[in-house]
């Protein structure tokens, strides 16, 4: 469950603007019609015509309205992942009002933002209501509009007043990804990956001799009635490691819901989530316009939403030449692994990449460019496109010489598939 | 749904899901309703067909009132294109059309077009009583079909539509009195007595009407009442 913040609820009092309803205004047609045809046509026929309109109007004149009303909206929660419903709760208090047998009565109508998709009606009537919503993409999402119109009991007007609901902040889906990347030497931290020394672990390590000391319990009975002498089993020691999550936010190519930064977040998301239940300090740096915005590695399952919100308050744009090598050590601690996002487009950051791998950094990049340059027909847009993408290749080609992994994840399958190579043995971290 | 469950969502889902047919079926209905009777009154008035006093101007008037009344409650549901900075020619014109659909106020074109109609045929009362049922009916259930509201929202506009139904059959009656000489001064001295009539009759009406019982109000002269008192006559102490 995502935390919720603080005073979800929204209190507004609204001024209600009174007008005659189209009813109101067609029974007026039909009554002044039949009188006017009854004394042009001198046929009192026409005037029995036009009595009950008149009578309607006449039932229904205008009575003291209430200037401005109190709506409470709250939805259930202020944060939620793409394509989660959350419900919104609308209330209406008239008390102030001077409607207490109730004489109006209350249409609610929503009209969703931008990317908000409406789940079930978007109107009720009643005083009370609920609008079930779903976020279509990550970001900081306007719920929508919320109208409000009160009717008499002889719907002859009509009051408007309208809302805006409260803002949600709509993380990314992370992509599932349930294996991990672990570094060959980690650090003399306590954690869940084995390691290659040994200690008080629980994966079998191998076979010695006993020295004093040693529990009585980690002896190997079958193994010293074969020798002669005493042996213990060893164990691998557990360890935990740091891992830094580099996402590239200046480039945001593709289509809307599956662009490059779409799934940058997404893999970013769901890469925290897997080294965060495996115990691991997981941090992020956002390379973006002003330079690069980070937060330190650290440990918990808040931890999550801490780097989503951090890397949604990011801007994206062309980065004017952030570089990694002024961030403080806690930002990047020294034989961290270095999980990037990154569609490889920009320059700059495939040089920053470099840099770092020169500076002894264990870096795996998860290639998130989906798309292409159009498809056309003259040969200069053929040979643009044939020449792009051997630069692109080239990128790819220059990282992988220099012992950076780079794999290609297109959105829609799991993150363990192309990262299978890497999570099945312990990665070198080369220096 | 990939990410981290947040909400038990069985619950969302349930009320996500009360777009019943029967809701559906409902609105269906009433927006038929509402055309069936606006297309009722205009052939009670158009037939027999007459070729006089702009009649066919009247007509094409009715006929497009209803039709295009018909075709706003049929659109009502339908969204509004989201504005974007360069809409093609077939949005646009599609914004357009709902909008017109939408803002021009063609009932009220089809009651006069219709009422024209009708005086256009020679002095028949009780077709004019009829047609003036129809069309307050019609009115309503335009009304409730293009606020989505049940028909029971007419309920306390109940006695008043019923004191409406009894000055038009007064308007009728006065119709259909013989005249006391020929003349137009005969004729508008009719109009004026049975106009003082309805007036009279819609003045004094309402407070007879309001001390009639109700039915089923839960006031003092209900029947619910009475059966609850002898209930309670009956548990009591005194046995």
């Amino acid at each position: 469950m995502i935390p919720n913040g603080p005073g979800s609820s929204a209190t507004t009092e609204l001024e209600l603007r009174w007008r005659s309803s189209r009813h109101a205004r067609r029974l007026l047609t039909l009554g002044l019609a039949g009188l006017f045809f009854a004394v042009v046509a001198r046929r009192p026929e026409f005037a029995g015509l036009a009595a009950p309109a008149l009578l309607l109007l006449a039932a229904g004149r205008a009575r003291r309205r209430p200037p401005r009303i109190t709506v409470r909206a709250e939805p259930t929660t202020r944060r939620a992942f793409e394509g989660e419903r959350l419900a919104v709760d609308v209330a209406l208090d008239m008390t102030g009002a001077g409607d207490a047998d109730g004489e109006y009565s209350v249409r609610w109508r929503l009209h969703p933002g931008v990317e908000i998709a409406p789940v079930g009606p978007t109107a009720a009537d009643g005083r009370q209501a609920r609008f079930v919503v779903s976020p279509e993409r990550w970001g900081r999402r306007q719920i929508g509009t919320l109208e409000v119109t009160l009717r008499d009991r002889w719907r002859l007007a009509e009051g408007h007043a309208s809302m805006t609901l409260p803002r949600i902040d709509c993380y990314p889906a992370p992509a599932p990804q349930r294996t991990t990347v672990v570094l060959r030497r980690l650090p003399n931290r306590l954690g869940e990956h084995p390691a290659r020394t040994s200690g008080e672990g629980i994966e079998f390590s191998g076979v010695r001799e006993y020295v004093p000391g040693d529990r009585q319990r980690s002896i190997n009975w079958a193994a010293s009635t074969r020798r002669g002498r005493l042996q213990v089993n060893t164990f691998a020691a557990e360890r935990s490691q740091d891992v830094v999550l580099l996402v590239d936010s200046t480039s945001d190519v593709g289509e809307p819901g599956s662009s490059a930064l779409d799934l940058a977040l997404r893999g970013a998301g769901a890469a925290a989530r897997a080294y965060l239940e495996a115990r691991d300090r997981v941090g992020v740096i956002t390379y973006q316009w002003s330079g690069a915005t980070w937060l330190a590695p650290a440990l918990g399952r808040r931890q999550v939403y801490r780097i989503i919100d951090s890397m949604l308050a990011s801007d994206a744009g062309y980065a004017r030449g952030a570089s990694f090598s002024r961030l403080p050590r806690a930002a990047l601690p020294p034989g961290a692994l270095v999980v990037v996002f990154s569609p490889l487009l920009d320059q700059r950051f495939v040089e920053a990449l470099r840099d770092m791998r020169e500076r002894g950094f264990s870096l795996l990049v998860v290639d998130v460019l989906n798309t292409e340059p159009p498809a056309r027909r003259r040969p200069e847009d053929r040979m643009a496109r044939r020449i792009w993408r051997m630069e692109q290749e080239a990128i790819r080609f220059s990282l992988r010489e220099l012992g950076v992994p780079v794999v290609h994840w297109n959105g829609e399958e799991s993150l363990d598939l192309p990262l299978a190579a890497h999570t099945r043995r312990p990665m070198a971290a080369r220096r | 749904m990939s990410g981290p469950a947040t909400r038990p969502v069985g619950w969302l889902r349930a009320v996500a899901g009360t777009v019943s047919m029967r809701a559906v079926a409902s609105a269906v209905a009433m927006r038929a309703a509402a055309v069936l009777l606006g297309a009722g009154s205009l052939v009670w008035a158009a037939l027999p067909a007459v070729h006089r006093g702009w009649s066919g101007f009247a007509l094409v008037l009715a006929i497009a009132g209803v039709a295009a009344g018909g075709l706003r409650l049929a659109l009502a549901a339908v969204p509004v294109p989201e504005d974007s900075y360069w809409p093609s020619p077939g949005l646009r014109v599609w914004r357009a059309f709902l909008e017109v659909v939408r803002q021009v106020p063609w009932e009220e074109g089809a009651v006069i077009g219709i009422v024209w109609l009708e005086v256009l045929h020679p002095s028949r009362p009780w077709h004019t009583a009829v047609l003036g049922a129809g069309l307050i009916a019609y009115l309503l259930i335009t009304h409730l079909a293009e606020s989505d509201a049940p028909l029971a929202t007419l309920r306390p506009q109940a006695r008043v539509l019923g004191l409406g139904a009894a000055l038009l059959a007064l308007g009728a009656g006065a119709g259909m009195l013989p005249a006391a000489g020929a003349g137009a001064g005969s004729a508008l001295l009719r109009l004026v007595a049975a106009g003082a009539l309805i007036v009279a009759a819609g003045l004094v009406l309402p407070y007879v009407a309001r001390r009639l019982p109700r039915w089923g109000a839960g006031d003092s002269g209900g029947i619910y009442n009475r059966r609850q008192g002898t209930t309670q006559r009956r548990a009591g102490p005194d046995g």
